[in-house]
């Protein structure tokens, strides 16, 4: 059988729709690729491999009728294990949602089936989103397909492994503070996180619900592009979903370099040697084809970690508080009271780091403290999003590294909370202010590890991204995806 | 700032969490450790921060108040650890 598996998404997509390969064809080679590898990756928590052949099979014959339902039927897509698909299990990764099968599709799963997507879930994750290296998930830690000691990244790090060691051509993840970015970053892939409201949080389980947005991940921006384009646009049964159309893939084009303003961060001590590098190195590229380089003074957004903690944990805290043991989920009832029913099946259902967000949550918020950290860090979320609007007055884009360091070893940081969260050091201040941000790999560092750069745009301007990283192409093209797991 | 173990623990009851007491002594260093690191927030100034800022007139996001088709009981139930003749069971609350 021919090694469909290595194709890129855009490949995958031509040949489809070129009638070269079936759908079936393609995940026979998925499933074998699957079957051979993820042991070692451990990118899915489970897949029930006779529904997905069933589909690529319907999807297979709609082709031969020549009634597809779209140019992306066929199509397989991991999905996170927190985006709800009917019938099938959705746990966060969390032994509190163990058995829950969700009764309903969420918004973007049902726009995919809509196209014909073949659904592959359930990707790995750090438990209910929370935490940079998906060594939270509590039934099993992601390894990284270009080194098996180290962390593919998280929260979405099932999404990002099953992507980068060829299990599927594109994902989806959920970006709260740099759950998409990060880990595309450390898999060499890309991985976009929308502007806020673009896409349904509808059947997202919710984690901190104004940061929270799905987002893509695929070797090629073709995957990327094109998924944004089906699962974007107004949805009805989200508040919060800007009354905007879907996204119109023929806004993409490539910018004019020549005058093209880009905004660039001065490296700092946090920032490995390796990645400052690869990053001069490609502005200075830029510079040499006529863009004009613009020093951005990131001083307040390094205060964007302690803001996020606090907003996000605020907002879990109250999200979290649904998983009580009464109407779905984990119950543990050991002495027949109603507050120790909630008390242990709560205790017992989540894990440790995601106690901890709940705690602070809940500290942020009580009597005496609201003041000074909650309501403090709601209006320094203000400053944040003004600083983006000066920033964007005077650059159209703005490039920095993704993450400051490539992939580390498993274990490595588990032991100390800030230094976890310092991987989302230069992500979380797009999410408090609603921007959309992509990361794309531009190369790797000493040890073979994949760097990636993360392009942030004015809200609603995922066009200018996905243009620019277009004609950043021949840089992404250098990072080799791993074709066997070491 | 810090917080002792008899705050830790009435935070963790509004939580309806229990940490186990062999659990404690490392869950409030690293708590601490957090609480000290996202404590800069308390010196930033945020004065020219308006009231209309912080909560900007965007409109309600507003639907047809049309009665739509939700989930069946046998869904609910599906999922509901305890679920007898329409209802989710919980634990005797009412003293009788």
């Amino acid at each position: 059988m021919k090694e469909l598996w290595k194709l890129k998404y855009s490949d995958i997509k031509k040949g489809l729709n070129s009638g070269e390969f079936t759908p079936t064809d393609l995940i026979q080679s998925l499933i074998a690729r699957i079957e051979a590898e993820d042991s070692k990756i451990k990118a899915f928590l489970s897949w029930e491999k006779e529904s997905i052949v069933r589909a690529a099979a319907e999807s297979t014959e709609r082709r031969k009728s020549g009634k597809p339902l779209s140019e992306f039927d066929g199509i397989p897509i991991g999905v996170k294990d927190n985006i709800c698909i009917e019938n099938t299990i959705t746990s966060c990764a969390s032994k509190i949602l163990e058995n829950y099968r969700s009764p309903f599709h969420a918004t973007a799963i049902e726009k995919l089936l809509a196209k014909g997507f073949v659904l592959i879930p359930r990707a790995n994750m750090d438990e209910f989103a929370m935490g940079s290296s998906t060594e939270n998930s509590a039934y099993q830690v992601t390894k990284n397909p270009f080194d098996t000691a180290r962390i593919p990244g998280g929260s979405s790090g099932g999404s990002a492994a099953a992507v980068a060691a060829s299990f599927v051509p594109v994902a989806l993840g959920s970006d709260t503070g740099g759950s998409v970015r990060q880990p595309a970053s450390l898999c060499g892939i890309y991985g976009l996180k929308p502007t806020y409201g673009t896409v349904s949080r509808y059947g997202l389980v919710a984690y901190a619900s104004s940061l929270d947005q799905i987002g893509p991940l695929s070797k090629d921006i073709d995957g990327i592009i094109d998924v944004y384009s089906v699962i974007s646009g107004k949805d009805q049964r989200d508040a919060t979903s800007k009354n905007i159309p879907a996204f119109d893939p023929s806004k993409v084009k490539e910018l004019p370099w020549k005058g093209l303003r880009i905004g660039k961060m001065k490296i700092t001590s946090e920032i490995e040697p390796d990645i400052a590098k690869v990053y001069e190195s490609l502005l200075a590229e830029l510079e040499s084809k006529g863009a004009q380089l613009v020093d951005l003074d990131f001083s307040l957004l390094s205060n964007s970690i302690p803001i996020y903690y606090i907003i996000a944990t605020a907002e879990c805290s109250s999200n979290l508080s649904r998983f009580d043991g009464i109407r779905f989920g984990q119950r543990k009832d050991p002495s027949g009271k109603l507050e120790d029913l909630y008390v242990t099946s709560r205790s017992e259902g989540f894990g440790k780091e995601v106690q901890r967000r709940i705690l602070l949550g809940t500290f942020s918020l009580s009597a005496g403290y609201y003041d000074a950290y909650y309501g403090r860090a709601q209006k320094a979320r203000v400053l944040i999003k003004k600083e983006y609007e000066g920033y964007f007055s005077k650059v159209d884009l703005i490039l920095q590294p993704t993450s400051p360091t490539t992939a580390f070893k498993v274990g490595e940081k588990t032991s100390d909370p800030i230094q976890m969260y310092k991987a989302d050091i230069l992500t979380t201040s797009v999410n408090l202010a609603g921007v959309p941000a992509m990361s794309v790999p531009i190369g790797k560092d000493s040890n073979g590890l994949p760097i990636g750069l993360q392009i942030t745009a004015p809200a609603l301007h995922e066009d200018k991204i996905f243009g620019f990283a277009k004609m950043i192409s021949d840089w992404a093209s250098k990072v080799e995806l791993p074709e066997t797991i070491k | 700032m810090n917080l002792n173990e008899e705050s830790l623990q009435k935070i963790a009851e509004l939580s309806r969490l229990k940490i186990d007491p062999k659990d404690i002594q490392n869950f409030l260093t690293d708590f601490n450790k957090v609480l000290n690191y996202v404590d800069t927030i308390t010196e930033l100034n945020v004065s020219s921060v308006s009231d209309e800022d912080l909560y900007p007139n965007e409109g309600n996001s507003l639907r047809a108040d049309k009665a739509q088709e939700g989930l069946s009981r046998s869904q609910i139930e599906s999922f509901a650890p305890s679920f007898q003749n329409g209802y989710f069971v919980v634990p005797k609350v009412i003293e009788t």
